[in-house]
């Protein structure tokens, strides 16, 4: 199966996750938890997307997938590396963030919002301005043991809908549909970065309205630290898997070493430079100057 | 579990007052709810995030079609689960702009019996709808018209980009009533705009009593007035109201009755009369042509 944006592994290091097909079953037995395409029974998970596919995620460590009716192994990929890395990097136990980042002044800086919030638009403007992609749409955070948060770079490819594509200017490094039926392309970053990097800000994204300017706010310790719960890839899993204390101790950890803001800013494609220069403004505020290297 | 009720209208019925109203009630404060603050009403059905989240799929990898046959599964989670925000309110109300339709799979898209106990089908004069519409959509009147008599028209349906919320088919103005009104499945309780605007105290009484709920007349009264036209024009003046569409300047434009005698041309009378005669004959609107 193609994974298309995954960096691709070393072989000489252990194996930590696999990856299966197999049969996976339609219920879970012993179900303490059961949603509307879900079942959570112990450390097992199951993800059922009608038409598509079944996947049975097991302790983090294992993915067992049974294609659907008439699914191409794409319709499977894409889930798997979207919707279904995001619920075993929760089972993990990683601080999961719904965010796309680049890199700015050698950290990673985050931007996060619910789908359609443009945190992808967002990132790819960046990225033509000369910052690395770092993630899109997921970042794993771990404090690691130096108590500094570190997100992983998630692979090497942005993805992006039809319009924005066009209104970016990107055609030229239009990839792939993600899926065939779709107008939603992978699309190549000018540039990347694949280690894992310190965190030196997240942006919780917001908008303002008219012809009111870009402008970032810093939100109180407490108030950041509940915007990091509240941003989390699935925050019904965090819930459920009584994750909470471990996002509030984290939120307050990366509001004091990195810094928790929002971004409140105009939408439309004209107004994007507009925000990258009030970003820009304030990276060079609190120390992330000169980012593009 | 607090049982679920669809708030259903075609835009500009009356849906979000009601919203406001039934805030204020349960705010129960001393002064107006904040337009921008209202969380006594769960988000709209068609909102992709609260699908995301509870389906852990992301929908932006999903076409319409994949979308609305999961939609009726998570519309029924939703109703058996508590509900996000803790509204302190004994109803869980969601506003839906969507007509009551059936999957390419054959199931109702709202779901049934299982999405909701019963609806609130909000309806208002199409004749001022269609001047209440046009200046939402920042298009003429003639092409409101145009949207009202088009059963394919949805909302949020482009497919080169995404959208906050899903694709609504709302099968024109007629066309909606319809479906909420001839479907078997949920009880109905109809308001009309007109109505609730001529007597507000009763008619919020009433489908409050439909909901189940006895409304305190000395707070329902002071609800009311913290809901007066004039108090939430002058909220969205001093601070916009969010769910406005962008560069609408005012949401609460007139809110009144009988508008379209002064801003609709005789014609575009004529050739809503002629659009949707049958549905305003069903709902009590008289036509002034024949």
């Amino acid at each position: 199966m193609d994974l298309p944006g995954l960096i691709p592994g070393n072989s000489e290091q252990p194996i930590d996750v696999t990856i299966r097909r197999q049969l996976v079953p339609m219920t879970l037995d012993a179900a303490e938890a059961v949603g509307p395409t879900w079942q959570r029974a112990g450390n097992r998970f199951l993800l059922r997307i009608p038409n598509i596919a079944r996947f049975l995620l097991e302790e983090g460590r294992s993915i067992a997938f049974e294609a659907e009716d008439a699914a191409t192994p794409q319709d499977i990929s894409v889930f798997l590396s979207g919707s279904v890395f995001g619920i075993l990097l929760h089972q993990r136990n990683h601080l999961v963030l719904h965010a796309s980042a680049v890199l700015a002044g050698g950290k990673a800086v985050l931007f996060c919002g619910v789908s359609g919030a443009g945190k992808s638009t967002l990132a790819a403007a960046l990225v033509e301005r000369g910052y690395p992609l770092v993630a899109d749409d997921q970042c794993a955070i771990e404090l690691g043991e130096d108590g500094i948060p570190h997100t992983h770079a998630d692979g090497r490819l942005l993805r992006l809908w039809e319009r924005s594509i066009a209104e970016l200017g990107l055609d030229s490094r239009r990839g792939d549909p993600m899926r065939n039926r779709l107008r939603k392309f992978y699309v190549h970053p000018a540039t990347a970065s694949d280690v894992p990097v310190a965190v030196g800000a997240i942006y919780v994204l917001g908008e303002v309205r008219d012809s009111q300017q870009p402008r970032v706010e810093r939100p109180n310790v407490v108030d950041a630290t509940k915007l990091i719960a509240a941003n989390a890839y699935r925050p019904l899993l965090v819930r459920r898997l009584g994750q909470r204390e471990a996002y509030f101790q984290g939120g307050a950890k990366i509001a004091t070493t990195a810094g928790i803001f929002r971004l409140r800013r105009p939408l439309g494609f004209d107004r994007v430079a507009a925000t990258i220069a009030a970003l820009e403004e304030h990276w060079a505020s609190i120390g992330l100057r000169n980012g593009a290297s | 579990m607090i049982p679920t009720l669809w708030l259903a209208s075609y835009p500009k019925s009356g849906n979000t007052w009601f919203r406001i109203l039934v805030a204020n009630l349960w705010s129960n404060g001393d002064k107006p709810v904040d337009i921008n603050q209202i969380d006594s009403t769960d988000t709209i059905a068609s909102g992709r995030n609260p699908f995301d989240q509870s389906l852990l799929i992301d929908s932006t990898l999903l076409t319409m079609d994949e979308i609305d046959r999961l939609r009726p599964a998570a519309y029924a989670f939703a109703a058996g689960e508590r509900p996000l925000a803790d509204t302190g309110l004994p109803i869980r109300f969601v506003k839906t702009h969507d007509a009551y339709t059936l999957t390419d799979w054959g199931e109702p898209l709202m779901a049934g019996a299982r999405g909701a106990a019963g609806a609130l089908l909000f309806v208002r004069d199409p004749r001022d709808v269609a001047a209440s519409f046009a200046h939402h959509m920042r298009c003429s009147i003639d092409a409101a018209i145009d949207f009202m008599a088009r059963e394919d028209f949805c909302f949020d349906s482009a497919t080169d980009r995404i959208d906050r919320q899903f694709r609504q088919r709302l099968l024109g103005w007629s066309g909606f009533a319809e479906s909420w009104l001839d479907q078997q499945d949920v009880p109905v309780h109809l308001v009309r705009y007109e109505d609730m605007l001529a007597d507000t105290f009763a008619i919020m009484r009433a489908a409050l009593a439909f909901a189940g709920v006895e409304a305190d007349p000395t707070r329902l009264d002071r609800a009311i007035a913290f809901a007066s036209i004039d108090e939430l024009q002058r909220q969205e003046a001093a601070s916009g109201f969010r769910e406005a569409p962008r560069q609408v300047r005012s949401f609460f434009r007139r809110g009144a009755a009988g508008g379209w005698r002064d801003e609709l041309t005789s014609k575009q009378i004529a050739r809503v009369e002629r659009d949707h005669g049958a549905m305003m004959g069903r709902l009590g609107y008289n036509r002034s042509t024949r």
